[in-house]
């Protein structure tokens, strides 16, 4: 009875997990299919690799991608993290409307926010593209790193920077010598996730972007509308750096703690 | 101290500027018309009547519902049981199941759901390996059975980590207590262990709900171009007709009944609480 | 000595809650200063106002002769030592002493040396390449200290440092930390709510409360001498007596006169008598200045700590009727039911519930194989608001059923104009078994006899403190006892070191000079 219980689960749990990945092994196979075709395989070859990379559209889209990521990273973790101190020791109410607002991009549906910013970038008249998109991607990704500076903020000792001011620090001392190194792991948690975000983005990149500036998503999302194995070629190569990137992550602390460990040791 | 509350003043100014200001303009602009040169915008409600008048309009808001709706149902009914397995799971087991779940969503959404277009083509894979089974080959793409395919392969990673989530921070003496206390298998899991994970459920809920009712390339990518959601109609009204004032109107309409499916959620896992507390 | 701080007037108030009401306070030179009183007394906020962590919304702060109101903390010549120590966790504990003499840029082998010999000076030469986290509650503490004190300031500001030690180590840090201070010869002020830390390290104590000093001195004579009712209870242990000052010299309390050292009273002026439980003697019954009985010894280590009552407090005593009536059966329905005859109030028949009933006929119906309770499902009973005996039945679903007597009967209360107190209990009857069975014998006999005492002026209820009766309840047979409800009397705490018996009656014995008069 209970055998066959956690057979059944284990299968369960196994279809599951087909059905998550399916779609990615599927992407990669096919990026090596020699035609094109997504559903026939007929033969290997590399030439969809090689044709994304003559493709000056597909690789501006993916420098769009990173240096917008990078930028909308660099200054939402600073910004944010900036905020979220100043916030930590202002008032209760401003503490609270902003955080009311910072809700608006993360639980309005992203097409809201795209529409909205359309709007404020057309009454500006500013014309689209890698400007607005930079702007709209530091918008969103700055209420991500504050959620994940502000925990940190709270569980500081609530009198360690009277402490480093008691030992003569002036208020900008005890910021950079106290408080960042302690909520340095959300800072760099914040950033990671804010670059995802900005990395993924589609819909509201989608909207305010134009002047023939796209990302990988946009370029996607119209590239779909007629049969290009090279998606699955730039689809692949994501993957892959995704997957090195997540290994690091989660492999790099556990190693470095083990040393730390032998050494404490030692 | 005062020095450190100046730090926020750029971004207050920054909010009020580029996330208030568009809440705004999407007020503003589903309230009003074009007007005559003298005056800019004219109040009018015609943008909503425009909306609820026409059948076509109400067809395409009750279909996004519907199909929000039964992908919520789909990745609770999906998503409970492999939360719990995954909870249930041996300590360092647990992470390796959870890094499992979540690193598809580290991959672009865009990328894949496009993948499914090639499994699900009249061609594609499934249909091939339907046709060794024997069975006629059945159109899967461009319907709406892909659309929530889509929807419940990309949101069920929420839903299944909420619900973990919550059974992990449930404390497993209580299971002990609820058998102490002369509680069977089941018994304990219908009193003790389904009423402590509801809220996970509820936020799973708000967080696969929230994103398919908008949805628009999924319907876009998976349903053709004749599959039309809520999310495709904003879209068209700002990319393609250009009206903004009926888009406005379209995406208040959503917000509305977003805020109103938020409301209720919260409201159940309040009541919820108080009920046991009374208990 | 030379005055080195002045609060002058100091007011301040949080949300509309005044939390300092105009303090005016002189700290000396190398004085060992504890500011003492219960949490939101005020205390940490007058710290925190002199460290410059907080303005005063009044009043200012001279400190070496110069008001140093608006003067941010880095430029204060102080340093504070952190409730939970706030240490920084990303440094050890060299770059933690070392923080403030780097923030001043001071060469590094100076630093070197100076940290050397702060970690010489709290006794950890050894730890000083150790993690904040490695250390232990007590070796952080000292951390603190000695990150402090590396600044050479000319006060330094403790805030319940020790709060967070257990009682051992507590113990060793307050020697210790008088130590240091005597050995570096600066000012310490020192935050505390625990009295004695206050008495064993302080040179001067400076008592709070809500907002305001309530007395400033010496621990001997803030022991010896409170002001108040107040700061005798919170220094030490007292016994704390109205009484009235007939002349000077003269006081009168407990309805006796007695000599004391205290003058400067109003003829008949209404005070407060303080003896400390050290000062009493017991000695044999006619010898003392007052009698009493002894109510409980605890060991305390190096002394008893004996209670002593020198007054009954109110009392009552009822009558317990026992019997040795047996349950009925009833055969068909397999059941059985008990209950007992049981006075009720006049006064208490406007609020009779079936509830109430039950209860005070201990009515139960139960199957006697599996001893399961069975509910009563039906009470029948005529009652007029007279005195008499009325028939009460009660019975269960299957038709089992028991009559018992209910007896109206007058209130039956003691009043005690002395204490302000009254009593309350009724008659009762029982069961030779009930009272065998009984595990909790005196809180069953305070619900049986319904016992209930109440202050006559705010009308709370006061606790029964003893139940007294003299029968066997292993052994008793049917008859009728008389049961007795006592409140607290006037009770005196005695530290002695002979021991005494529960029971035994005493004589208090005491000296003029032991008693201490206070101002209402």
């Amino acid at each position: 009875m209970k055998k066959s219980r956690r057979i059944g689960s284990k299968i369960f749990m196994g279809v599951l997990m087909l059905f998550f990945y399916a779609p990615i092994i599927y992407t990669i196979f096919f990026s090596f299919n020699s035609g094109r075709s997504l559903t026939h395989f007929d033969g290997f070859s590399l030439q969809w690799y090689g044709k994304m990379f003559s493709d000056s559209n597909m690789l501006q889209a993916v420098f769009y991608t990173i240096v917008i990521a990078v930028i909308a990273t660099a200054v939402s973790t600073i910004v944010g993290t900036i905020t979220a101190i100043g916030l930590s020791k202002s008032h209760r109410i401003l503490k609270l409307i902003v955080e009311q607002v910072n809700n608006f991009p993360l639980m309005n549906p992203d097409i809201v926010t795209a529409i909205g910013l359309l709007m404020l970038f057309s009454g500006l008249h500013a014309s689209k593209g890698f400007v607005t998109m930079l702007l709209a991607h530091i918008m969103f990704c700055i209420p991500y790193v504050m959620l994940s500076v502000t925990p940190k903020l709270k569980s500081l000792d609530s009198n360690i920077l009277e402490a480093a001011m008691d030992l003569g620090c002036t208020p900008m001392q005890a910021l950079i010598k106290v408080i960042v190194p302690q909520i340095m792991p959300g800072v760099v948690s914040g950033a990671l996730i804010a670059f995802t975000m900005s990395f993924d983005d589609f819909v509201i990149s989608y909207f305010v972007t134009g002047n023939g500036v796209s990302n990988i998503s946009i370029l996607v999302y119209t590239m779909s509308k007629r049969v290009n194995p090279s998606i699955n070629a730039l689809s692949t190569l994501i993957i892959v750096i995704i997957s090195v990137f997540l290994l690091l992550v989660n492999i790099v602390p556990s190693l470095y703690n083990k040393s730390k460990a032998k050494s404490a040791k030692g | 101290m005062k020095s450190f509350r100046k730090m926020t003043y750029p971004y207050v100014v920054w909010i009020s500027f580029i996330v208030v200001a568009p809440m705004f303009l999407i007020l503003l602009y589903a309230f009003t018309k074009e007007g005559n040169a003298v005056m800019d915008f004219v109040f009018t409600l015609d943008n909503f009547k425009k909306f609820f008048v026409d059948s076509v309009f109400i067809d395409v808001l009750l279909r996004s519902l519907r199909v929000a709706l039964v992908t919520t149902v789909l990745c609770i009914l999906i998503g409970y049981p492999a939360g719990y397995f995954i909870a249930k799971s041996s300590e360092g087991v647990k992470m390796r199941w959870v890094l499992l779940i979540t690193f598809p969503t580290w991959i672009n959404m865009l990328v894949r759901t496009y993948a499914w277009v090639g499994i699900l083509q009249d061609d594609g894979i499934v249909n091939n390996i339907l046709s060794i089974i024997g069975v006629r080959s059945i159109t899967l793409l461009h319907t709406e059975f892909a659309v929530i395919l889509g929807m419940v392969y990309n949101f069920l990673p929420f839903m299944i980590l909420q619900i973990y989530t919550a059974l992990t921070k449930m404390d497993n003496s209580l299971l002990e207590a609820a058998a102490d206390l002369g509680a069977d298998r089941v018994r304990s899991f219908l009193k003790v262990t389904l009423p402590l994970s509801l809220p996970g459920v509820l936020s799973g809920i708000t967080l696969v709900f929230l994103p398919a009712v908008s949805s628009f390339f999924i319907p876009k990518l998976l349903g053709g171009g004749q599959y039309v959601m809520v999310g495709n109609l904003i879209e068209s009204q700002f990319l393609t007709s250009g009206d903004w004032n009926f888009g406005s109107a379209i995406s208040l309409i959503m917000v509305i009944i977003i805020m109103i499916s938020l409301y209720l959620t919260k409201k159940v896992d309040k009541t919820e609480l108080t009920e046991r507390r009374a208990n | 000595m030379k005055k080195l701080i002045q609060f002058k007037n100091i007011v301040k108030n949080f949300d509309g809650t005044l939390v300092l009401k105009g303090i005016n306070l002189d700290i000396y030179e190398n004085e060992f200063v504890t500011l003492l009183g219960p949490s939101g007394c005020g205390k940490t906020t007058l710290l925190r106002i002199l460290g410059g962590f907080l303005e005063p919304d009044e009043g200012s702060v001279i400190f070496d002769g110069q008001d140093i109101s608006g003067i941010p903390p880095y430029k204060r010549d102080l340093n504070t030592v952190f409730q939970k120590y706030a240490l920084f966790p990303h440094m050890n504990v060299f770059d933690n002493i070392a923080f403030g003499l780097n923030i001043k840029k001071e060469p590094k082998d100076i630093i070197e040396q100076k940290v050397m010999r702060m970690l010489r000076l709290v006794g950890l030469e050894d730890y000083s390449k150790r993690g904040i986290h490695e250390m232990s509650g007590g070796q952080q503490q000292r951390v603190a200290i000695a990150r402090a004190l590396v600044n050479e300031p000319k006060v330094l500001l403790l805030d319940e440092p020790l709060g967070a030690l257990d009682a051992k180590l507590r113990k060793e840090m307050q020697k210790e930390l008088k130590k240091i201070q005597q050995e570096v010869g600066i000012t310490f002020i020192f935050v505390t709510h625990d009295q004695e830390e206050a008495l064993t390290m302080s040179d001067k104590i400076v008592i709070m409360k809500d907002g305001e000093i309530q007395q400033i001195g010496t621990p001997v004579d803030i022991y010896n001498e409170p002001i108040n009712r107040y700061v005798a209870n919170f220094i030490g242990e007292s016994n704390i007596i109205d009484g009235v000052m007939k002349d000077d010299y003269k006081v009168i309390f407990e309805n006796k006169e007695f000599k004391c050292v205290d003058s400067g009273f109003n003829k008949n002026e209404e005070v407060d008598v303080v003896i400390r439980p050290e000062d009493l003697d017991i000695v044999t019954p006619g010898k003392g200045k007052l009698r009493g009985i002894v109510k409980s010894v605890l060991f305390k280590g190096v002394h008893y700590e004996t209670i002593v009552e020198t007054s009954a407090g109110t009392s009552i005593t009822v009558k317990m009727t026992v019997s040795e009536d047996k349950p009925v059966k009833n055969e068909e329905a397999n059941e059985m039911m008990s209950a007992n005859d049981f006075y009720i109030d006049t006064l208490d028949i406007d609020e009779l519930t079936d509830a109430v009933i039950i209860d005070r006929a201990d009515a139960q119906a139960w199957n006697p194989e599996t001893e399961e309770r069975i509910s009563i499902t039906e009470v029948r009973y005529e009652v007029k608001k007279e005195k008499g005996s009325y028939p009460v039945t009660f019975s269960t679903s299957a038709g089992t059923s028991f009559t018992v007597n209910m007896f109206v009967s007058d209130v039956n209360k003691v009043v005690d104009e002395d204490y302000g107190e009254e009593i309350y209990a009724v008659n009762f009857f029982k069961k030779v078994d009930e009272i065998q069975e009984s595990v909790i014998l005196d809180t069953d006999l305070k619900v049986w006899a319904n016992a209930y005492a109440y202050d006559l002026e705010d009308e709370t209820s006061v606790a029964i403190t003893d139940v007294i009766y003299d029968f066997d309840p292993q052994n008793i047979t049917p008859g009728v006892y008389d049961v007795t409800f006592k409140t607290q009397g006037y009770v005196y705490k005695v530290d002695t070191t002979e021991k005494s018996e529960a029971g035994q009656a005493v004589g208090l014995m005491f000296d003029p000079e032991d008693i201490h008069i206070m101002r209402k």
